[in-house]
């Protein structure tokens, strides 16, 4: 399975609103599913330019981007995320 | 301790980004009305018992944000905001305190006790019952606390097997070392202004965020749009950042100072320089007080320290150092280039604010959540400014200043080596650490004697961490700390 790959914006408007925090969210996941996860953070990806995009923090999980983000919805969605590569992956196999 | 980001501090952040958009727009009196009707808007879920309820305290955030204190506000909230905002815009100076408790906001938490729960198993040995120094137990299938005899000394808790026993806290009250807050006759908390430190704990332990710093943000666009407008004429405004403010966000010194003076700023000073100042002379002042035979000076840097050593550690008066902070001495670097500019110090400190009002060097302090605002309003993004060249940079010692430890290295970094130097930290002035602060005070009063290895050079930050954990800093402390060794790792040897 590739690596489920987790970028947090380290704009200044996504620092503000607190993405510091979620640049830890290794420490959170379990440790099973935090081997199959890339987290990294990222220059400005602009999404705090349109009013239309929700608030910062912005947190993009294999191109998905989830705003007003915080650890627990995150990790939530990195394991949700897990979990339906592996049902897929098994499925393909059989 | 609540954890640095969570909703009460984001509102306050938001609430802050708003304030500024309109400062900057020129709209502040006609726009503040709205922004707690856009904040709860009337089909949103509220916190509280009704949307209603939430405007109100959006409302009190907001007064507090233009930098009044709640506690004066009109009883039946006839005033309007935009009053409020022509207040804000028409004051010379910021008011003191710095610090307001929301009435409405703050929920009267139920005096600090401890509570038998349903996982009591009403057991035979009965640990609690037969281990309370004052018999306010008793066992009924169920044990009950007897609350007229109770002293909360917690015995029953670390004796219950089953975890039955909790302990119901007042955050704010159990936070502050120096016991400060108390209930007034409606059970809502009140800071007593003659105890308070200005540590910022109770700030930051409060789960309904019921305390909060006033705002100096409106002066300061104010100032700076002033000057906009009257061109050449007009006093420049100037901006001074802590050394913990180069670790709260992802960039170079150099992209810090363009963003700043992208945000309405003439020119950008380090404190870390006045740092390198005030450790040169710190240095000097250690050996000249050994030489004469003192037992232990203290760093002064820290003013919730040195304001608990006033207050309440008077023991340990004669040691403080009397040498300035890198505030001071970077605010003296400024006025001496150009005497009229204003002096906006920018940090992650509560105390600094209450420090800024009493030095007449400095004009504003602005805390990190409120220039981040100011750059959210101006849609500046720290990382995107290229690299401006520098001159004056500061030691490595001096960038150090932000974390325990770093201003005892700054100091011992410039002795000549004539006096033995024992340096030690207080790590947080906590409960413990006033405790620690309490015993220096008597060994220096020589009611505890003197090792040959007690330190001599004492370090106090009354922040855990030091100052990169400040009570108003945005970034995660541990990520501070990364971003600060890169900033330090960068200054001059």
């Amino acid at each position: 399975m590739d690596k489920i790959k987790v970028t947090v914006c380290a704009g200044t408007a996504c620092f503000v609103m607190g993405a510091s925090d979620l640049m830890l969210i290794k420490e959170r996941l379990p440790p099973e599913v935090a081997d199959d996860v890339e987290i990294s953070g990222c220059p400005c990806i602009e999404e705090c330019k349109g009013s239309k995009n929700g608030r910062p923090p912005y947190v993009r999980i294999d191109g998905e981007t989830i705003h007003s983000a915080n650890i627990a919805d995150v990790v939530a969605r990195i394991c949700e995320i897990r979990a339906e590569r592996r049902t897929e992956a098994a499925r393909a196999q059989s | 301790m609540l954890n640095l980001n969570n909703n009460a501090t984001n509102i306050k952040r938001d609430i802050l980004t708003r304030i500024a958009r309109l400062a900057l727009e020129g709209r502040l009196r006609e726009g503040v009305f709205y922004i707690p009707s856009d904040i709860a808007p009337k089909n949103a879920k509220p916190f509280r018992c009704c949307v209603y309820r939430d405007r109100e305290i959006l409302r009190m955030r907001v007064i507090a944000s233009l930098g009044i204190s709640t506690e004066d506000c009109d009883e039946n909230g006839e005033r309007p905001l935009s009053d409020y905002a022509s207040e804000a815009l028409a004051r010379e100076s910021p008011t003191q305190p710095i610090l307001t408790v929301l009435h409405e906001a703050c929920n009267a938490c139920v005096r600090s006790h401890y509570m038998v729960t349903n996982a009591c198993q009403g057991c035979f040995a009965r640990p609690c019952m037969v281990n309370c120094p004052r018999k306010a137990i008793t066992v009924d299938r169920h044990a009950s606390i007897d609350a007229d005899k109770c002293v909360n000394c917690g015995l029953c808790l670390q004796n219950c097997p089953y975890h039955a026993i909790i302990k119901i806290p007042v955050p704010c009250e159990d936070a502050c070392p120096v016991g400060a807050i108390s209930k007034d006759e409606t059970g809502k908390e009140k800071i007593d202004f003659d105890k308070c430190i200005f540590c910022g704990m109770c700030m930051r332990s409060c789960p309904f965020g019921a305390m909060i710093d006033k705002s100096q943000l409106v002066d300061v666009i104010r100032r700076v749009m002033e000057k906009d407008a009257q061109g050449g004429e007009g006093r420049r405004v100037v901006a001074m950042y802590a050394p913990a403010i180069a670790a709260q966000f992802k960039a170079s010194p150099g992209q810090l100072e363009a963003a700043l003076k992208a945000a309405g700023f003439d020119a950008v000073y380090e404190v870390a320089r006045g740092a390198d100042v005030c450790a040169e002379k710190e240095a000097a002042e250690f050996e000249e007080r050994m030489g004469r035979g003192d037992k232990m000076m203290t760093s002064s840097c820290c003013p919730a320290y040195v304001r608990a050593v006033r207050l309440h550690v008077p023991a340990l008066k004669g040691c403080v150092s009397e040498t300035k902070t890198p505030m001071r001495y970077t605010a003296e670097l400024a006025k001496s280039d150009d005497s009229r500019c204003v002096t906006v110090f920018i940090g992650p400190c509560l105390a600094k604010k209450r420090e800024g009002i009493d030095d007449p060097l400095v004009d504003y302090v602005l805390t990190i959540e409120e220039a981040g605002a100011l750059f959210i309003a101006k849609g500046i993004d720290v990382a995107s400014f290229s690299e401006e060249a520098r001159e004056n940079v500061p030691t490595k010692e001096g960038r150090g200043f932000a974390r325990t430890g770093g201003v005892a290295r700054a100091v011992e970094s410039r002795l000549s080596g004539a006096v033995e130097c024992r340096a030690t930290a207080v790590n947080g002035l906590g409960k413990s650490g006033m405790k620690t602060l309490a015993m220096f005070g008597m060994m220096n009063e020589g009611k505890i004697p003197l090792k040959a290895d007690s330190p001599n050079l004492i370090e106090v930050m009354a922040c855990e961490g030091g100052c990169i954990g400040g009570p108003l800093v945005v970034t995660n402390p541990k990520v501070a700390g990364a971003l600060l060794d890169e900033y330090v790792e960068a200054g001059a040897d």
